[in-house]
């Protein structure tokens, strides 16, 4: 008996040593400032409006959302601990934290949330979460700490709407005075908060002490240096002392990868380029056509050669392999016979001349343009490729032209994918496919929370949409990042909205 | 040959500047492959026997890409500064012939608009027209006006007092006869030397305004796009952006030398 | 070079000044993008759009716009950047200071390179030292600004080497190494160009003063080769050389354009480029105010400099 005990006893010792030991090996230490460069400036700090790749971050660092999507994409706890919604999805509670003080000291309560939310839903206020949050009919305050929304028809997928990157919780002092401070004032609760701001140079956060995340951040501050030029900003990682490139571009990814001291991340995502042709207008209006030039891309060459192998091919569904309710999508191999064959039957035997255009923001588009033109050559197709500003194609071709190239990141759910482009009233609808049996059923998908009824709907969308063919997708591009081998415990979301700078922690030498 | 061509410098101006058209006229005909076929097997190769030139990104053979583009490079550089030399040089020569207030006008308008620097007023107009071949070499002909009118009503106004232009006068011709038979074929001279040195100058913006991408556009294969696009590909394959730079720098270097040459023999204070 | 003339060559900037901010202004008007659709990119709805051009002004008519900015800058307001919501003049300021230092430093090391250079391919006119100083003139003065800098970073800052940083900018308050190793590769590609041009017309110039009845009188009175050359040759060729440098100041202008951005260098050249690309106008019109002032003022302070050194010109 007692001879078990002491066994007992030593075991019970070695166990709690073991549960001890990893966390001992992966502590944590303290302090240092993370140096990260980056290629686009950083314009405005307006969390309602901005939209630059290297200004998610620092709003990420400096203010908090409702929820936030998680590295599993899945909605997570942000400035609200928890929340519940109605059986019908029409009503949805929110619970904050208790004790939250913006970065000046002032409570963060519920009325923030409410005035945020009703600026986001001013159509005087630009703001780029609208468009995912465009169901609610009111939204008001319980009491401090409680937040309820009223939903104008029901959405299951609610809570990952409040995460949305632009939908991040602004003191209603800040929204009741004026609106162009945001640009350049920052006052949030995340866990950084701003020191200098010069967007020609860098910006740089610094701690905030009172972050509701016990123990975190771990980094005493971030800097954020801007380098325009990418040949530059690689160079300058390689050999100089910036710790993270925000964004590594495919044609540097083998070489930086390769280099010793340094973590390259690649991360699947459902980043598209999207070949858009409309729908209510020759010679698009024609399925055969548009199925002609589906079969005259090679998308496996098209990632070879323009993400370097970086990518996965896509067959035209607008959703990755990521999404859960995704189906198993056919493949369409490059058959340049069978699209010449589908031309000809449509009428165009001798082959069809088209001007394809592609903004020169990013360069992808018109690269991916340049290699869709060769490789539909064979085809019949004699495709022109038209190059312009980003701004006169806003102006001029987005959602009127008649065949242009469209760049879209990731979207959190299915029905922010679908809501984006492919319904009827999707507030950046550019094919002219309204299809109401689509929207129905995209309808069907977002009003009820039962997975089975869920997954019907969303396969019959999907089917209909690739057989209708409203856009070509030729493959998913990889989310690219890298690091120094000190800097421990950072990652990104194939999103590329969130960054968790809060779990980024340098190992001392 | 004229004097100042034996020279080194010359001798290499005449034999860069052959190549140099050559290439501009029969380039695309000389082109061993299709400039925009894809040869993905072997992309961003050296060169090889295949490619004498190596591959760019697309597996696009370099050497093919290079010939093709000369026309659009050369003809860019030639047709922007024919074109801001001529409206220049008739503009220069009113001024010059006319004299008085016509004279006084366009010099103040020329001075004004000599005052933004050369770059700067190509940048501004093609932002504005937008991006393109056409718009750019407008763009560079209008900053070029200036200058070259500022030139022609100089080399008038010092003719203008010689002897037999006097005589000219003084024997009753008619004032276009003067101008067209005694005053402009001796200023030309002075006109085509500062003609050849800004063609080498306007192949140089082209080059630039491809670089920024204001220029040609993809898939053009001027040269200075040819870097631009080559830059991110510049430690794995050096070739992908040497080869147009370096053809950018020879085709300028020839018109220079060209144009150098051709002041010295235009010149005789220079004959030693 | 009295009162009169200098008075008369300021009003003609100025006057200058006007149309060129003034055609700045009406271009834009023609675009068919603005500033607001560059903010809001594919996120803009019409709404949005709409609401944005309100808040920046840009739903006012052109004459209005342009006026209000004139009388802005009569009374020293240049107005917001519209993209970066930030004080035009200060944005503008921090960047001139540093395309300033840039071009500065370029300027100085030409002027101490070329000069001696140009007077070394005369003097020894026709020798192999003249040939190979001829031969690095004209490479010199071929490479555009951008193939010169891609070759620099290719083999002096690439991984092979890596002798320099590739690009950045380091504050001389911060530190002076640091500011000096960042501004080397951008200060020499802007200095390649000018360094052939001005040696070259130094030779020229140096070469025809050598050769003139002066130069052959001061010899033929005996003085030594060396003191003929200081006293007597230099101080006629250098008035050309002047000239040359202020045609270059232009030539600097737009150099700097592609220099700075291809080496991160955050001068106006890169603003410059950003301001187009987003449609900002204040900064567009701030920046070519300032780069055509600048122009402007030295070519009358090198006319001044000629007048002053050369005394044919003095009394033309």
């Amino acid at each position: 008996m007692f001879i078990f005990n002491i066994l007992r006893r030593n075991v019970l010792l070695c166990m709690a040593l073991a549960l001890a030991l990893p966390t001992f090996v992966a502590a944590q230490s303290n302090g240092g400032t993370l140096k990260i460069s980056h290629s686009t400036r950083i314009a405005t700090l307006n969390p309602l409006s901005l939209s630059g790749p290297a200004e998610y971050p620092v709003i990420d660092m400096a203010y908090s959302g409702l929820t936030r999507i998680g590295p599993d994409s899945q909605p997570m706890p942000d400035l609200a601990k928890s929340w519940e919604g109605s059986p019908d999805a029409t009503e949805f509670t929110f619970h904050l934290r208790e004790g939250v003080t913006f970065h000046d000291g002032t409570p963060a309560t519920s009325s923030d949330v409410v005035a945020t939310y009703e600026a986001i839903l001013n159509p005087d206020i630009p703001s780029s979460a609208l468009s995912v949050l465009n169901m609610i009919d009111s939204v008001e305050a319980v009491d401090d700490l409680t937040v309820k929304f009223t939903l104008s028809s029901p959405f299951a997928d609610f809570p990952t709407s409040t995460a949305h990157a632009n939908a991040r919780i602004i003191s209603e002092e800040a929204l009741s005075g004026d609106l162009t401070k945001l640009d350049t004032v920052v006052n949030g609760t995340g866990p950084f908060k701003m020191e200098s701001y010069d967007s020609a140079r860098v910006t740089r956060l610094v701690r905030n002490d009172n972050y509701f995340s016990e123990g975190k951040p771990y980094l005493d501050a971030v800097e954020m240096h801007l380098f325009p030029d990418l040949a530059a900003e690689t160079t300058n990682f390689l050999s100089g002392d910036i710790d993270v490139m925000l964004l590594v571009q495919q044609a540097d990814y083998a070489r930086i990868s390769s280099t010793s001291g340094i973590n390259a991340l690649r991360v699947p995502s459902g980043r598209y380029v999207n070949v858009v042709m409309r729908f209510d207008q020759p010679p698009f209006d024609n399925l055969k056509v548009r199925e002609a030039l589906a079969y005259a891309i090679d998308r496996q060459l098209l990632v070879d050669l323009v993400l370097e192998g970086l990518g996965r091919p896509g067959h035209d569904n607008i959703l990755s392999p990521e999404f859960k309710f995704r189906i198993d999508t056919p493949k369409k191999n490059y058959d340049p016979a069978k699209a010449k064959a589908l031309l000809a039957e449509a009428g165009y035997p001798d082959g069809i001349s088209l001007d394809l255009v592609a903004s020169n923001r990013p360069a992808i588009r018109a690269q991916v343009a340049i290699a869709i033109k060769q490789m539909a050559l064979p085809a019949g197709f004699d495709i022109k490729v038209e190059t312009m500003p980003h701004d006169t194609y806003i102006a001029n071709v987005w959602k009127k032209g008649n065949f242009y190239m469209a760049y879209w990141g990731m979207q959190p759910t299915e029905d922010a994918t679908f809501n984006l482009l492919l319904t009827s009233n999707a507030s950046y609808e550019d094919t002219g496919w309204k299809n109401a049996k689509f929207d129905e059923l995209v309808n069907a998908g977002r009003s009820t929370t039962i997975e089975a009824e869920r997954a019907a709907a969303y396969s019959e969308a999907q089917e209909l949409m690739l057989k209708e063919l409203p856009y070509i997708i030729p493959f998913y591009e990889d989310v690219l990042t890298a690091s120094k081998d000190h800097v421990k415990g950072y990652s990104i979301n194939p999103i590329n909205r969130y960054f968790y700078l809060e779990n980024v922690w340098l190992e001392k030498e | 040959m004229p004097k100042a061509f034996r020279t080194a410098a010359g001798f290499t101006g005449i034999v860069l500047l052959s190549l140099v058209m050559t290439a501009a006229f029969f380039g695309p005909f000389m082109a061993p492959y299709d400039p925009q076929a894809f040869h993905p097997a072997s992309r961003l190769e050296g060169p090889s026997f295949a490619h004498f030139l190596g591959t760019d990104q697309f597996g696009r053979d370099l050497l093919s890409r290079l010939l093709h583009g000369a026309p659009s490079t050369i003809f860019f550089g030639l047709g922007s500064t024919c074109i801001g030399v001529g409206v220049g040089s008739v503009i220069g020569v009113i001024a010059g012939t006319a004299g008085g207030w016509i004279d006084s006008v366009i010099m103040r308008v020329l001075d004004g608009l000599l005052a933004v620097p050369e770059l700067l007023f190509t940048l501004l107009i093609v932002t504005f027209l937008g991006g393109g071949m056409g718009q750019a070499m407008l763009a560079v002909a209008v900053a070029f006006t200036p200058g070259m009118a500022r030139i022609a009503r100089s080399s008038v106004l010092s003719i203008r007092t010689r002897e037999y232009v006097l005589a000219a006068i003084a024997r009753g011709e008619p004032s276009h006869y003067v101008v067209l038979r005694e005053v402009l074929p001796n200023a030309v001279g002075p006109i085509i030397v500062e003609s050849s040195i800004r063609v080498a100058f306007a192949i140089m913006i082209g080059a630039t305004l491809g670089f920024l991408g204001l220029g040609a556009q993809p898939p053009s294969t001027e040269w200075g796009l040819m870097v631009a696009e080559a830059r991110q590909f510049m430690f794995r394959n050096a070739w992908t952006v040497a080869v147009p730079g370096v053809a950018i720098a020879l085709a300028a270097m020839g018109f220079n030398l060209f144009g150098d040459a051709l002041r010295d023999s235009l010149d005789p204070r220079q004959s030693q | 070079m009295t009162l009169g003339y200098l008075v008369r060559r300021l009003l003609a900037v100025i006057l200058v000044l006007i149309v060129v901010t003034f055609a700045v202004f009406a271009i834009t008007m023609i675009l068919p993008g603005n500033a607001a659709v560059m903010i809001l990119g594919e996120y803009g709805t019409d709404e949005a759009v709409a609401a944005l051009e309100r808040r920046l002004g840009l739903d006012k008519s052109w004459y209005i716009q342009y006026f209000s900015w004139v009388k802005g800058i009569l009374s020293g307001d240049f107005g917001q950047s519209l993209r970066l919501s930030l004080p035009v003049a200060d944005v503008v300021g921090d960047a001139f200071l540093n395309s300033a230092s840039l071009a500065g430093i370029a300027l100085i090391s030409v002027t101490i390179i070329a000069i001696p250079l140009g007077v070394l391919a005369a003097i020894n006119r026709g020798t192999v030292a003249d040939l190979v100083i001829g031969v690095f003139s004209y490479i010199g003065a071929s490479m555009p600004e951008f193939v010169t800098a891609t070759l620099l970073l290719l083999f002096l800052a690439g991984p092979a080497l890596g002798l320099l940083p590739a690009g950045g900018f380091v504050a001389l308050t911060e530190s002076v190494g640091g500011f000096a190793s960042h501004v080397i590769l951008p200060a020499t590609t802007l200095g390649l160009i000018l360094t052939a041009h001005i040696s070259r017309q130094v030779r020229s110039e140096m070469s025809e003063v050598l050769s003139s009845d002066y130069i052959r009188a001061a010899r033929l009175k005996g003085l030594r080769e060396r003191r003929v050359i200081r006293r007597h040759a230099l101080p006629n060729s250098l008035a050309p050389a002047v000239a040359v440098i202020s045609l270059d100041v232009g030539y600097l202008l737009g150099g700097i354009i592609v220099v700075e951005e291809i080496f991160a260098w955050p001068g106006l050249g890169r603003l410059l480029i950003y301001a187009l690309e987003n449609r900002d106008l204040p900064v567009i019109q701030a920046i070519t105010l300032l780069l055509a002032t600048v122009y402007a003022l030295s070519n009358l302070i090198s006319d001044i400099i000629i007048a002053i050194l050369d005394p044919r010109v003095r009394y033309a």
